[in-house]
């Protein structure tokens, strides 16, 4: 069934803007093969398909939505910035971003 | 070139109107300054939730019943992710699974004849933020990110340019009658991603679709699909159909044509899954009803009451219900009993000119509806002449003062019968060889009655009256 | 004095027998102590500042926050170099919760970076120490806040826990873990990591303090849609001791000894205190039965705990770019940026979690994988949901046994044999159940733990029974070092 290879591992890492040593690309490879085998187990399991997935931990909210108060949250310029490596005047500067 | 047919599909984002953003409290406000309307959410700070903005689900569930979609049992939000520099969370909120509205339909009116588009979904979303370019660097402004953004889909329906560009005026319309968006263009509040393929005349193989993305005002979309058709066709008619290959290009507006972006086969997959920090919310039944009641009378109702109701020509009608601003005014101005024809007239003859060429809207015009309903009722009871109801027109919107001001006695247009009898009775009585030589069949005299009369009276004598009476005493 | 309960500590406080400036002061000292020999600190705040003693539980005494909540103008980390520099501009909705009943922080506690991780071996700031013995492990991911609480530092410290991140640290420190239902608690302002599963708890020295600082920072929250109204529920003042006619259940495939054919004289041992543990509640007139729970359906509980949780924390973790904050980047291009910034920032173990989500996450994968587990997560949750209508409380003990050795330690997904008794703790997260650890004996001078796991919204039970439990028994308020029989 597992058809995962080191160079699967490597572009899903690229993808995720992530690079990885060899030795760590060797142990996802490790664990992915636990979570493979476990997901075959569950492939096996009586009608599982027409099992509703559980997407959020509780499934009884009523909540209500809540109108527009006219309350306003707006960071100053300074706590925007505060944290920012790069900036220009109000603005967060990063490399001219080619479309 | 008319052996292919082309098939054309719409995303049409729209930016709605609300006080604060979809899942925040700052401002939905456009601004020159940048990063003034941002919340920490905005800016996706480590451990920010999103909140929902009812207003925002309600305009958008507005606009899926206008639009006969389906509407879901439960409100749900959907990760979009994938990472660029405008979408601080690395991923947006969308609706992917259940939209606020799928499998709708639409008739619309294009040159004369009528339309169905099918609507594929409508769902709400985020907008992002705006980067601005420079030759050296690219500065983030979050102003935009987290405004909400109703995307609608339609089905690759259209099958030309005007078809397209006509659909998206009556959804703009649509928008601004029931508030949901200004949906204005030169804010750039529309954007639209146009797909476009093209097919033998009796074939119902659909052809490779190609995707023009982020085309920003309809005269564009309208250059952008002939162009597409265009060089599509000529691809086709030469043989080289291979060469229209499944991408993504974008419109050059210099140069009127279509640029590659990316090829599909790259496309990248954005992993949807569904927002884990957004429970389910029940749509109930009373709130749809209670929406549904709140749906203003749109564009096509008001149109066909102004015809057949008001007797308005189809043309001026056209004209009127174009702006929401525009039908509004002239419906009150009827309404505090203008006659109708007269305020279609004023409107669409003398204020839509004066807008555009003072450019300013109906919202900060002067001459109130209650103010033309005046200078009406004066002109068609005769108290004023046409002429001097366009003076007065005029002197109002400099002056910024009630047409009153300018109809006081001296101004006013003289309709006492007795009173323009009394006046041709001493011009008949100074005038004796006129009066023989008109009688004697040199009619083309009456005019010069008319003038004396008007001179006298330095011209405010109504015309009418005065030729009736003139008339009247000549022949007699 | 900072190892009293906050019970007997605000009694000295109203009484005017000691001051809140004197108890911030030794919290602060033992905290550079505690920071020398496990670690346990990404910040100690020097210049905490004493308020006002009120009727409120909580004020005037200090208290410790794991670094991945957000808090005003201090350095939050959530122990990783992306966040090495990060001051929030807001507090998480917990920490202002407390700050309005007056207590005082005085740290920020280390965590395996943002809470992946089961070990406290992943802070940026290195490993966190046992304060029972320097040489084992705290668990995780709430490894530092354990650490300080069972060191005596303060009588409380805030935790989060997305699979035992509370109550597994609590096990090996011998204290109590409470993570209550999910919602109950805001999550604004927690760093997230899988966000349907993530519940805001503490780790505290007795049950009736978790209560009470449950108490002070659970509230229905406007800035959480997941957050519920339990405004009308008194954590603290419902705690009454009487359990007489619960029922509790206990699951075989896990207890039972025959699961462990090589079976080690410390699991023996803790599976005997356990039974012990029973007797006691037995003896107050509850009634504990042995329930049987398909084994391939437990089985599938890391699988699915890792396909969830690494799936959402992909995600929720793709905010770190270092673009708007956090350290920047080096690279030619915005992209070249991001990704320096992340590889450089995360540690090994997070990025293979990453890898794996992102993955399973895939268009052509996501139904094999990600929804499966959330398929199989609903058959695990109604199952238990069908067991909490006949049953009060689950009962089980805590891991296979005292805190392993540091080195000892691989931070690999855990193999077959003992996997369940690891890893069982994660049902609470996928119900949002409501569940606490307390200690209930010690293995060669080291504490084991037994945790109790109640029915969505049944936190007062869950905290009953475990109250009735620790009042049968010797480990209440114990400090490291503290070793008793």
């Amino acid at each position: 069934m597992n058809n995962f290879t080191r160079e699967m591992v490597d572009e899903y890492a690229n993808k995720l803007l992530i690079g990885l040593t060899e030795e760590e690309n060797k142990l996802v490879l490790k664990e992915f093969n636990i979570i493979d085998a476990n997901m075959q187990l569950i492939e096996k399991f009586p009608d599982i398909k027409k099992i509703e997935p559980m997407t959020h931990a509780l499934d009884s909210y009523e909540y209500e939505l809540k109108e527009e108060t006219g309350e306003v949250e707006s960071i100053e310029i300074e706590d925007l910035l505060k944290n920012c490596g790069c900036y220009e005047e109000r603005e967060i500067k990063v490399p001219r971003v080619i479309n | 070139m008319n052996k292919y047919k082309a098939v054309i599909g719409l995303e049409m984002h729209c930016e709605m109107k609300s006080k604060t953003k979809v899942f925040s409290n700052a401002l939905n406000n456009y601004s020159e300054i940048p990063n003034v309307n941002v919340s920490p959410i905005d800016m996706a700070f480590p451990g920010i939730l999103p909140r929902i903005n009812k207003e925002c689900v309600k305009k958008a569930l507005m606009a899926s019943i206008i639009l006969n979609c389906k509407q879901p049992e439960y409100l749900e939000f959907d990760r979009k992710n994938y990472y660029y520099p405008d979408l601080p969370k690395g991923y947006q909120i969308t609706q992917m699974h259940s939209p606020i509205g799928v499998s709708g339909k639409i008739t619309i009116d294009c040159n004369g004849y009528e339309k169905e588009v099918l609507i594929h979904d409508i769902h709400l979303e985020e907008d992002a933020a705006s980067l601005d370019h420079y030759d050296d660097a690219t500065l983030i402004d979050y102003n935009r990110c987290g405004v909400p953004l109703l995307e609608l889909v339609t089905e690759p329906c259209f099958s030309n340019a005007d078809e397209a560009i006509a659909f998206l005026e009556t959804i703009k319309r649509i928008y601004q009658y029931c508030d949901i968006s200004e949906a204005d263009t030169r804010k750039g509040q529309i954007r639209c991603d146009v797909n476009v393929s093209i097919m033998d005349e009796n074939s119902t193989t659909l052809g490779t679709k190609v995707e023009m993305k982020n085309v920003n005002s309809f005269s564009n979309i309208y250059d952008c699909i002939n162009y597409e058709i265009k060089r599509q066709s000529e691809l086709k008619a030469s043989g080289r159909y291979d060469e229209v290959i499944q991408e993504t290009r974008r419109y050059d507006e210099e140069s009127g044509t279509t640029i590659r972006m990316r090829e599909k086969v790259e496309a990248i997959d954005y992993k949807y899954f569904i927002e884990p920090n957004i429970p389910k919310y029940k749509i109930n039944k009373d709130w749809l009803e209670k929406i549904k009641l709140a749906i203003p009378m749109l564009p096509k109702e008001r149109k066909e009451k102004y015809i057949n109701e008001y007797k308005l020509s189809e043309y001026d009608a056209n004209i009127i219900i174009k702006e929401k601003d525009y039908a509004d005014y002239f419906e009150e101005t009827v309404q505090i009993g203008a006659d109708a024809k007269s305020a279609a007239n004023w409107l669409i003859v003398n204020i839509i000119g004066y807008l555009s060429k003072n450019d300013e809207t109906l919202k900060d015009f002067y001459l109130k509806p209650q103010m033309l309903q005046e200078i009406i009722s004066a002109q068609n009871s005769g108290q004023i002449s046409s002429k001097q109801a366009k003076e007065i027109f005029i002197k109002c919107l400099e002056e910024k003062k009630h047409p009153k001001e300018f109809m006081n006695k001296e101004n006013a247009q003289i309709s006492d019968k007795d009173k323009i009898s009394e006046i041709i009775t001493v011009i008949l009585e100074n005038n004796p060889e006129q009066i023989t030589a008109y009688k004697n069949g040199k009619t083309n005299l009456f005019d010069y009655f008319v003038g004396q009369v008007m001179k006298e009276t330095k011209g405010k004598a109504n015309p009418v009256i005065t030729k009736e009476i003139l008339k009247n005493k000549l022949d007699n | 004095m900072t190892e009293l309960s906050i019970e007997k500590l605000h009694n000295l406080l109203i009484n005017g027998e000691i001051s809140s400036e004197a108890l911030i002061k030794e919290a602060i000292a033992k905290s550079y102590e505690v920071q020398k020999k496990c670690n346990a600190f990404v910040t100690i705040i020097e210049n905490a500042k004493a308020v006002e003693v009120t009727d409120n539980l909580l004020s005037g005494i200090p208290y410790g926050i794991k670094d991945n909540y957000s808090t005003k103008g201090i350095l939050s980390t959530g122990s990783s170099n992306t966040l090495k520099n990060y001051i929030p501009i807001f507090d998480a909705t917990a920490v202002e919760q407390l700050k309005k009943a007056g207590a005082v922080a005085v740290n920020k506690t280390a965590l395996d970076e943002f809470g992946m991780g089961g070990t406290g071996t992943t802070a940026h700031t290195g490993i966190i120490k046992n304060p029972w013995d320097l040489s084992r492990t705290c668990a995780g991911s709430s490894s530092g806040s354990a650490a300080a609480v069972a060191a005596g530092v303060y009588p409380y410290a805030l935790g989060s826990d997305t699979g035992d991140s509370i109550r597994k640290p609590a096990a090996f420190c011998g204290i109590v873990g409470y993570k209550p239902t999910y919602g109950m608690i805001s999550r604004y302002g927690l760093f997230p990591f899988a966000s349907s599963l993530d519940t805001c708890g503490v780790l505290t020295r007795n049950v009736k303090d978790a209560a009470i600082v449950v108490d002070a920072m659970k509230k229905q929250d406007e800035k959480d849609l997941t957050s519920w109204a339990s405004k009308d529920m008194h954590l603290y003042e419902s705690i009454n001791g009487e359990v007489k006619g619960k029922k509790l259940f206990y699951i075989k495939e896990i207890v039972d000894e025959s699961n462990y054919p090589n079976i080690s004289e410390e699991l023996k041992k803790h599976l005997q205190i356990f039974k012990e543990s029973l007797k006691k509640l037995e003896a107050q007139g509850v009634i504990i039965e042995e329930v049987s729970i398909d084994k391939e359906l437990l089985k599938t509980i890391p699988s699915v705990y890792v396909c969830i949780s690494c799936a959402e924390a992909t995600s929720n973790m793709s905010n770190l770019t270092g673009i708007a904050f956090g350290p920047r980047g080096n690279g030619e291009n915005i992209y070249e940026i991001m990704k320096n910034h992340r590889t450089v920032g995360f540690s090994p173990l997070i990025k293979r979690r990453f890898v794996i989500g992102s993955y399973i996450l895939q268009k052509e994968n996501q139904e094999r994988y990600f929804v499966n587990a959330q398929r199989v997560r609903r058959l695990i949750v109604d199952r238990m949901k069908e067991l909490f209508k006949k049953y009060d409380a689950l009962i089980l003990p805590v891991s296979k046994g005292v805190a392993p050795k540091l080195d000892e330690l691989n931070d690999e997904i855990n193999d077959e044999s003992t996997v369940l008794l690891e890893e069982h703790l994660q049902i609470g997260n996928f119900g949002g159940f409501p569940s606490i650890t307390i200690p209930n004996g010690m293995i060669n001078k080291m504490p084991v733990g037994i945790n109790i796991t109640g029915n969505c919204f049944d936190d007062i039970n869950v905290l009953n029974i475990a109250y009735a439990l620790e009042s049968q028994m010797n480990y209440k308020d114990m400090t490291a070092g503290d070793y008793r029989e």
